[in-house]
């Protein structure tokens, strides 16, 4: 019965029918005093606690990427791994500002004489940021660890390494089940980073948070698209970093980079500002702007088994109808740079075959001549389907599938009609053959032009890309080239191999896309190279 | 009140069947926009682990099996793990990132009502004036605001070229308060972090008047023709009469009664809240369950993806079975 009073009352309040009495009026004022009173009494009484400690942090970072899983066994994606580079370390690492290895963890090694043994010393006394010990047993049980484990970045270890023995605490010894020339590069990338048992269960992904680091930085807190807070790892065998702490602070997209740096929210602005923000910020002259090329490159792939384009002809009249410069600089404002080869600028071996063999622009006349021999005309057109997907690459995707469609239908002899689809759906189509020609990008897994080739160019793996290019003669080069030691002799057959790249275009080189960072005026140590890694430990305030 | 237990019993029972059909849509049509698989290991993965991850995530089983097991799992209270990364569950995702939206409802639900009734009262007392002409010209403008633009214009504004509050996050680096309820103003309060509580309210301010702002417009229009009908009534006239001052009149009499559709609006109000609110949390870059939602769409992540929008419909069904009891009980005419 009560409730039922309750309900009424609140229904003649709302109808203004109910009435106030004075003794309400005035008590409801006085209840409220007292409390207040009361509340601030205390607030005045009560010991005050220390306030939590927040010292400014020293570097700032904004980023648009995201981090994907802190487990080295697991990751593999390039943000990620330029976190775990910063905060592990491996047995060689790549000297900053360039793509020369130097010794990591590792003092010194040896490499047996048919290049199936790699013996590595390391350097004394190494521990994790905890305190504890980091020997040749815990490289072994990384490396073992990410093998067993068998996830996405598991075949960088299980495609070369037969074994790993630990001897002594200091000595580890990584046998090999084929020599392989660039197996040093291989062992710069974070699946052969050691990390602390302690955290990393042995039959099982993790994330710990955080955990124990053997870089320059270390982690102490990680708020996964938030905010991950680095400070400088004490028991780092090396230079300590730059500045004490680093925080790294996740934007969802760019143009909120953009506005946060500009208000000053952050020291510096990485990966990805649109091109037309880097234009503007370049122009406005207020923030740093410091840019490099990187080993990202984007190009076309023709499913070689498809209708159209088994014949090389016409995959020919489309390289030579491709204008790049047009692309990179209307669409891109300069931030990318015309390629000529799988092989990115900067990197040995590097040849802009394309450009020797189809010129540097468009060059239409041809592009009708090869057309011509392949048997279409003006009024026999060629009708292809270009595919493209609209996000993963960026927001200019469309401009650049648009773009070279112009370019093709300038031949009068091409119609191009355009398709895209979402990434997932993307990658489906691409494995099984859906899409004849299509845009697609990579970033390196690790920084030799065997990256760059083989899964392209070899039979064995060009289906993972889409391709289905079949060239035996390819398939020998390329097997020859990652077993030679000589750098002479792997540059060679590289070039030729990129002759063949020209010739038979299973591929068509776009452009290569440049690093930028934007920073505050005050922001030096900014170091950029080909490996794409920034490295946070250089990075300090003036 | 045997009517109102059967009205509730028969609200109650039509939710199911609204949720069942809703989390059958989105099975579906989140399976019919490509594999998850090649999308979570890349298009380069060995053959041998695409397999191996499909019959791991049970994708392997024919389409009527999957949604089968799903709906028992989610009887089950079970909103399944996460398909990327650590493979967390669904439900401790969702309550990392719940607390940063509500947080931002909270506060812009708060805005909208104060901006929308107060200039909705303004309007109605000056009915045919300029000052009513031109709140309702503001009333339909902010109900038309593309969330996007209009944050990005205040981050501009007050962010870029004012410098008075921060344009994205929740709060300051390395100011986080230690976490009770996850709402970082509440958190700040109860740990006596009064850094973090000032950095907390900045962060919140630009994202709540960016969606309170939005919202308000409804609140306006409806508190305006709702006043506009109060205020011709006769008890106002009589309170005219007898000589009440304006201000007592239209907040203490005629407000009250013209509240019961601003009332009902901030109900139906609740589903559109939690759509503005992914808008803003990602030009904020809020933290909250938009940006998540969003970024797990992009990362095909099903179970996430499923997970959270199960979350939300359940959300919503809830919120609206309350307020329509809540009526029920208010007004006696709403029964079947």
């Amino acid at each position: 019965m009560g409730r039922f009073k309750f309900i009424i009352s609140i229904e003649d309040w709302l109808r203004g029918e109910i009435l106030v009495s004075k003794a309400v009026k005035v008590g409801i004022p006085v209840i409220i005093l007292i409390l207040v009173v009361a509340v601030v009494a205390y607030l005045a009484m009560a010991p005050t606690p220390p306030p939590a400690p927040t010292p400014p942090p020293s570097i700032v970072m904004g980023t648009t990427d995201k981090i994907s899983t802190l487990d080295p066994a697991k990751a593999y994606d390039f943000y990620t791994w330029e976190v775990f580079n910063n905060i592990f370390q491996g047995l060689v690492k790549y000297k900053p500002g360039t793509t020369e290895l130097e010794m990591g963890l590792a003092e010194s090694y040896t490499i047996s004489e048919d290049g199936l043994v790699y013996t590595f010393k390391l350097k004394p006394n190494l521990k994790f940021s905890d305190g504890s010990p980091l020997n040749s047993t815990v490289v072994k049980y990384s490396i073992d660890r990410v093998a067993k484990l068998g996830e996405d970045p598991s075949w960088l270890v299980t495609a070369f390494v037969e074994k790993v023995e630990a001897p002594d605490p200091l000595t580890v010894v990584i046998k090999l089940k084929k020599p392989v020339s660039y197996f040093p590069a291989l062992l710069a990338t974070p699946p052969y980073f050691p990390v602390n048992p302690k955290d990393y269960p042995p039959d099982k992904i993790v994330e710990p948070n955080p955990p124990t680091c053997s870089g320059p930085y270390k982690m102490v807190k990680w708020i996964r698209d938030v905010e991950i807070d680095l400070e400088a790892n004490p028991y780092y065998w090396g230079e300590p970093p730059k500045a004490e702490s680093f925080v790294i602070k996740f934007y969802k997209d760019a143009t909120s980079l953009r506005l946060a740096v500009e208000k000053g929210e952050i020291d510096l602005a990485w990966k990805t500002l649109n091109p037309v923000d880097i234009k503007s910020i370049k122009e406005a002259g207020k923030l740093k702007v410091v840019e490099a090329p990187s080993a990202f490159i984007r190009y076309i792939v023709f499913n070689c088994q498809s209708d159209i384009f088994k014949d090389k002809l016409v995959r020919q009249a489309i390289a030579a109808a491709i204008d790049r410069a047009e692309i990179c600089e209307k669409i891109f404002y300069g931030t990318t740079e015309p390629l000529y080869s799988m092989v990115p600028m900067g990197m040995w071996s590097h040849k802009d075959v394309f450009k020797e063999k189809y010129g540097a622009g468009p060059n239409l006349d041809l592009a009708r001549q090869l057309l011509t021999q392949a048997g279409y005309s003006e009024d026999n057109k060629l009708s292809m389907e270009l595919w493209f997907t609209p996000t993963h690459y960026g927001d200019t995707e469309q401009a650049v599938a648009t773009m070279i469609k112009d370019q093709l239908e300038k031949t009068g002899m091409i119609t191009v009609k355009l398709s895209s689809a979402e990434w997932g759906t993307y990658t489906d189509y691409l494995t099984k053959g859906v899409m004849p020609a299509f845009l697609l990008g990579w970033y390196p897994d690790y920084i030799d032009p065997d990256d760059y080739l083989t899964p392209f160019m070899h039979s064995k793996y060009s289906y993972s890309i889409g391709a289905f290019y079949n060239n035996t003669e390819c398939d020998k080069l390329l097997e020859e080239a990652q077993i030679k030691v000589s750098i002479e002799d792997r540059t060679a057959l590289y070039e030729q191999i990129q002759q063949i790249l020209a010739e038979d275009c299973p591929e068509i080189p776009l452009f290569q896309g440049k690093l930028t960072v934007v920073t505050q005026p005050n922001v030096e140590g900014v170091v950029l190279d080909p490996t794409m890694l920034l490295r946070y430990y250089l990075i300090y305030k003036t | 009140m045997a009517s109102l237990r059967a009205y509730i019993i028969t609200r109650i029972l039509l939710t199911i069947p609204m949720v069942f059909i809703l989390l059958t849509i989105v099975f579906f049509i989140m399976r019919a926009v490509g594999d998850p698989v090649t999308a979570i290991v890349g298009a380069h993965a060995p053959p041998e682990q695409v397999v191996r991850l499909r019959e791991e995530l049970g994708l392997n089983k024919p389409l009527i099996y999957q949604y089968f097991d799903y709906i028992i799992q989610l009887l089950r209270g079970d909103l399944g793990r996460s398909l990327i990364w650590g493979k967390r569950p669904v439900i401790a995702e969702i309550l990392d990132h719940f607390p940063a939206t509500v947080e931002l409802t909270i506060s812009a639900f708060i805005i909208s009502i104060i901006i929308g009734v107060f200039l909705g009262v303004f309007s109605a007392s000056s009915y045919g004036k300029p000052l009513d002409h031109t709140i309702r010209f503001a009333g339909i403008v902010t109900y038309a605001l593309f969330i996007p633009w209009f944050g990005m214009m205040l981050q501009l504004i007050f962010g870029v070229y004012l410098g008075w509050l921060p344009i994205g996050g929740r709060i300051d680096p390395k100011m986080y308060p230690a976490t009770i309820t996850g709402l970082y103003v509440l958190d700040s309060i109860l740990t006596w972090n009064f850094e973090a509580l000032k950095s907390s309210i900045l962060h919140l301010i630009l994202p709540s008047i960016t969606l309170g702002i939005v919202l308000s417009g409804v609140y306006i229009r409806i508190t305006r023709s709702s006043m506009i009908e109060v205020l011709r009534q006769d008890f106002i006239i009589a309170a005219k009469a007898r000589g009440l001052p304006d201000r007592i009149i239209v907040f203490k009499h005629a407000l009250k009664n013209a509240f019961i559709p601003v009332l009902t609006m901030m109900g139906l109000q609740f589903a559109i809240l939690l759509a503005g609110a992914v808008l803003t949390e990602t030009t904020f870059s809020w933290p909250g369950m938009g940006t998540f939602l969003l970024e797990r769409i992009q990362y095909r992540d099903f179970t996430t993806v499923q997970g959270t929008i199960v979350f939300f419909a359940l959300l919503v069904a809830f919120v609206s079975l309350v307020v329509d009891i809540f009526y029920a009980f208010l007004d006696p005419r709403v029964r079947y």
